[in-house]
């Protein structure tokens, strides 16, 4: 029996070849969109899954609740590790610290610049460290490090490095006790741990480390811990919440409540926290977003099926009338057609699964992940096959109904006429189509004016010719002033800064800033930058009013500069010449400059305080001469900085290609964006050429009958375009409402926003207007353009 | 009795008014006999035909079938009685054009569950009383009307049934075909098939026993 459904639906699909294939086709793409968000969700949801302890693992957060408001912040003060090991040993099998940062790392003529994670004895197996050489447990050496497969084949190539001598910051010699795995790019340390060093390393050779090592009040470090087996996350974060609480010093009458809390790892990488301290969903939101999508692409190209489907009805009405005047009943051609689809599904499943496989490179590239089809997986077939089932038998649905409805009576004596291909389900679904795509559309318009906007913000300093150089080893710090002469000597450079952070971002924020007229419910926060004399004329800055730092004035080393944002906010008019505390100390504000954009260019922080640097900084800015030929002035540059610190690598980077690295994120949803409303209007547009071809065929004979009587070609054109024309019209205005909507939103989440005016919306309108207009044309005009007695003959 | 209309009225509305399909028709027929239907264009030969074949309904009076009262039968009921007992052969032979000549015998098996061994026994059987087993894999399109109509008769046939019914079975064959076509009519009805057919030419209408003609739904004479 099946097999003869099996004949016969093959058979039908190879003879009416071109709607078989546009059903393929459209279904491959649903299909292929699915599989490839289907495995992308898959990844993020197994984010962090490598570690083999993940359901137990938590960072220690520590929140601060002020007026309703509560603060999290990852960082926590060293001492905090040994109380929660000494005093709830029972609770946690295993503590560790964690701080990373960018260090040069050395082996014979090899210098390289790596991410490198500091850890305590416990971390190396909490986080399931697969070792292929060396033993993880050498790290209680402080003298040694583990390092990952790829920093070990790029320092020793193909040499074991075990046992090997390497310098880190062309300071220290380390033994390398170990090569481990490489993390998954699906892991939250992936990016940070390309070798692994103890923590005693840290304390014993890093006197800024080693001197808040009893600091309850200096929170900088990670910490993360393994819950001993057989307790329950909430029960142990109720245990240690005031234990921070009961060391950390409190300002008199700050009303400030602190609690640890724990954040469990499988929360960290889709979840984040609100203004109340709750977790909630983060890059979650994403996951839903695209999953939503997937189902929304794979939807359209199921009303494709349905729409080419049941418009071709008539050639399939015979059928149906013979078979159930030889016995079929209702429910087994329901059954046929069913199969019909889901074979048609099967056969585009294939052909999807083919195409995943090609563009998974590219796609990876696109999300910055390594996903792979999992071949070899029962689980994926599984999935796949029940994907393809559904799909078969939604797409199928409405025609197995609505063809097997029909009366053998008189589909056999050919009363039945089929409709002329658009009936009202069939309008429904059409508009459907278009309302999806056209609303796609509009959201990928916004998402790039919104990046256009933020892109094109002034940054209050000069991007452009800016190089930043990350300073990395003692050399460098001692011969900063004779690296400077030699810079601006040689003409390549105009002026060189130092400062404690790259010009595109903040590291530090201080609370402790007073002034007069502060109110005592006010924050006393700003971001906190400190930077040399010069980085006011290196950067760039527009001062409103006042002056920078000056070597003329020896005073100046209590001043500070301000930028508007901070100025308003102090709601000081004319702030120069004022003073104002922090911690207590006295500073003088010499100057205000426009704001600088240091941060996210869709965010709203630049209230930022420029102190003078006291220590060396960690960061060089040079100002590039524009009169000289790039290549040449980097020459130059390199040749210096060789000289003077011949063991490190010349690491550098141009500001202006680091501020662009912000958009990445938006960039990427833009890039997503612009596929899918690629995708989903391209379905739409199948099967509006589909439908439309039918439609003027089934009006072949009328069309013949009005060009004899003399009908011009426009008249014909408009009663055939009008109908389709208008369903197009009507997706419009049901979608731009729910794009205003879902835009508002999105938009919303970001403090720097464009507005969401009406031009946004004319032009996704006008542009689904008019490829509309080009599909159906297409077959249109061929149509008016055939020969009348050719398709009267043929009655 | 095999079967016995009483009172058939079958009507459409159009608006206010009401057109008669079928007026109160009373028809009696017994096993083996061979009954030729005429009239004019519109005169419900057709309609007729398909009620007796439980293919359309009607509206008002009582039709059974095998002693079974077939307007109180549910879809599947009667489904499966007309399955069983009755075969259909139309004028546009109405075969599915994407199956072989050897399938398109073989489906009414299919939906009556009959075991592939036994299908291929009888359909083999079929093929060869008609002598069309070369033909067996062509498609229908490949076969000319007279050939197409023997498969539809072979079709119509395979399921053994009491009842055949035919209407106008030669209407798109030459006289050649059609005369050989009835010549088989004649011998399935000496063989025990009772037949029942419609057609427009007196010249057929003579190998049934009985004449029945109607006008604008309703029985004008009954004759021999």
């Amino acid at each position: 029996m099946i097999w003869n459904y099996f004949k016969t639906a093959w058979r039908n699909l190879v003879k009416n070849r071109s709607y078989g294939l546009i059903n393929i086709f459209g279904l491959t793409i649903g299909l292929a969109v699915v599989l490839l968000i289907a495995l992308w969700i898959w990844d993020e949801l197994s984010f962090d899954r490598y570690f083999k302890n993940h359901k137990r693992i938590a960072l220690v957060l520590q929140q601060h609740t002020k007026d309703n408001v509560t603060y999290t912040n990852w960082s926590l003060p060293m001492p905090l590790a040994d109380a929660l090991r000494k005093d709830y040993r029972a609770a946690f099998e295993g503590v560790s610290l964690l701080y990373s940062g960018v260090y040069n790392v050395t082996f014979a003529e090899k210098k390289l610049s790596a991410k490198g994670m500091f850890m305590e004895p416990d971390g190396p197996s909490m986080f399931s460290l697969e070792l292929l050489s060396g033993n993880k447990n050498a790290l209680t050496d402080p003298a040694s490090v583990l390092l990952s497969q790829s920093l070990a084949r790029r320092l020793f190539g193909n040499s074991n490095p075990v046992n090997q001598v390497i310098r880190i910051t062309n300071q220290f010699n380390v033994k390398v006790a170990g090569v481990y795995k490489d993390l998954p790019k699906n892991t939250s340390l992936s990016e940070d741990a390309e070798f692994i060093a103890p923590w005693q390393f840290g304390v014993s050779n890093w006197e800024w480390i080693r001197k808040e090592k009893d600091n309850w009040n200096y929170n900088l470090f990670k910490l993360a811990v393994q819950l001993a087996p057989h307790t329950r996350m909430e029960d142990v974060t109720v245990r240690i919440r005031k234990v921070l609480a009961a060391h950390i010093t409190q300002a008199p009458g700050e009303q400030v409540v602190t609690n640890l809390t724990l954040y469990p790892m499988s929360r960290w990488h889709l979840y984040d926290f609100d203004e109340k301290g709750r977790i909630i969903p983060g890059n979650l939101q994403y996951l839903w977003l695209f999953g939503a999508i997937g189902f929304f692409v794979l939807l359209l190209a199921c009303i494709n099926f349905m729409n080419l489907s049941t418009a071709r009805s008539i050639k399939r009405a015979r059928e149906v009338g013979i078979r159930k005047t030889i016995g079929s009943r209702r429910i087994q051609l329901i059954a046929q057609f069913f199969g019909e689809s889901v074979l048609t599904t099967l056969i585009s499943f294939l052909l999807a699964i083919l195409i995943v496989q090609l563009s998974l490179a590219s796609f990876n590239t696109l999300t910055n992940k390594n996903i792979s089809v999992h071949w070899f997986s029962g689980w994926f077939w599984l999935a796949g096959l029940l994907i393809c089932m559904i799909t078969g038998l939604l797409a199928g649905s409405y025609p197995a109904f609505y063809l097997s409805s029909f009366k053998p009576v008189k589909v056999l004596k050919g009363l039945f006429k089929g409709g002329t291909g658009a009936n009202l389900p069939r309008k429904v679904l059409v508009v459907l189509q278009f309302t999806i795509s056209i609303f796609l559309i509009i959201g990928t318009t916004i998402i790039y004016r919104q990046i256009q906007y933020a892109k094109s913000r002034p940054v209050g300093y000069n991007r452009e010719g800016l190089l930043s150089v990350h300073m990395t080893t003692p050399e460098i710090y001692a011969r900063t002033p004779q690296i400077r002469n030699e810079l601006l000597a040689s003409g390549a450079v105009q002026e060189m800064a130092l400062s404690q952070c790259p010009v595109t971002e903040v590291w530090v924020g201080s609370d402790g800033f007073n002034w007069k007229g502060k109110a005592p419910s006010v924050d006393g926060t700003f971001a906190v930058v400190a930077a040399s004399v010069e980085f006011g004329k290196a950067a760039g800055w527009q001062f409103v009013e006042g002056r920078g730092f000056s070597k003329a004035f020896p005073t100046d080393s209590n001043g500070l500069v301000i930028t508007e944002s901070a100025a308003a906010y102090m709601g000081l008019r004319h702030p120069s010449g004022t003073v104002i505390t922090w911690h207590g100390k006295s500073y003088t504000i010499l100057g205000v400059v426009k704001n600088v954009m240091m941060t996210s260019p869709f965010g709203d922080d630049s209230r930022i305080v420029f102190p003078l640097l006291r220590e060396p900084g960690n960061f060089m800015v040079l100002r590039m001469n524009p009169g000289r030929p790039l290549s040449e002035s980097m020459k130059t540059i390199a040749g210096i900085f060789q000289k003077h610190n011949p063991f490190a690598p010349f690491e550098y980077s141009f500001v202006d290609e680091e501020y662009a690295k912000k958009f990445v994120h938006e960039e990427r949803i833009g890039k997503l964006a612009t596929l899918f409303s690629g995708l989903a209007i391209f379905i739409s547009l199948l099967g509006l050429f589909g439908i439309a071809s039918f439609m003027t065929e089934q009006r072949t004979k009328e069309i013949g009958i009005r060009k004899v009587l003399g009908a011009p070609a426009s008249g014909l054109w408009n009663l055939l375009s009008k109908e389709l024309m208008m369903l197009v019209l009507i997706a419009i205005v049901l979608a731009i409402p729910a794009g205003y909507y879902a835009m508002n939103s999105w938009l919303h989440r970001y403090d720097y926003r464009i507005n969401v005016s009406w031009p946004l919306f004319l032009l996704p309108a006008l542009a689904s207007l008019l490829i509309a207009l080009c599909t159906i044309s297409f077959q249109i005009v061929r149509a008016i353009r055939a020969n009348p007695v050719r398709s009267l003959r043929l009655e | 009795m095999l079967l016995q209309l009483r009172g058939i009225y079958k009507w459409v509305n159009t608006g206010i008014n009401r057109t008669f399909l079928l007026k109160d028709i009373n028809l009696d027929i017994d096993e083996g006999e061979f009954v030729s239907v005429m009239g004019p264009s519109g005169s419900g030969k057709s309609t007729l035909l398909n009620v007796i074949g439980m293919l359309d309904d009607f509206d008002e009076g009582t039709y059974h079938f095998m002693g079974e009262a077939v307007q109180q039968l549910k879809e599947k009921q009667r489904t499966a009685l007309y399955k069983q007992y009755i075969g259909f052969v139309f004028q546009a032979y109405h075969l599915i054009d994407e199956l072989t000549v050897y399938e398109n015998i073989e489906t009414p098996l299919l939906y009556k569950g009959i075991k592939a061994s036994e299908r291929k026994a009888l359909v083999a059987d079929m093929l060869d009383r008609f002598q069309i087993v070369g033909k067996k894999d062509l498609f229908p399109t490949q076969l000319s009307g007279g050939q197409q109509q023997l498969v539809g008769i072979a079709r119509a046939l395979i399921g053994n049934p009491k009842l055949l019914l035919a209407d106008e079975p030669t209407g798109n064959l030459n006289s050649k075909q059609g005369e050989e076509i009835m010549e088989l009519f004649k011998q399935l009805n000496q063989e025990g098939v009772t037949i029942i057919q419609v057609t427009h030419s007196e010249k057929n209408a003579e190998y049934g026993s009985r004449i029945i003609h109607l006008l604008d739904g309703h029985v004008e004479r009954k004759g021999q």
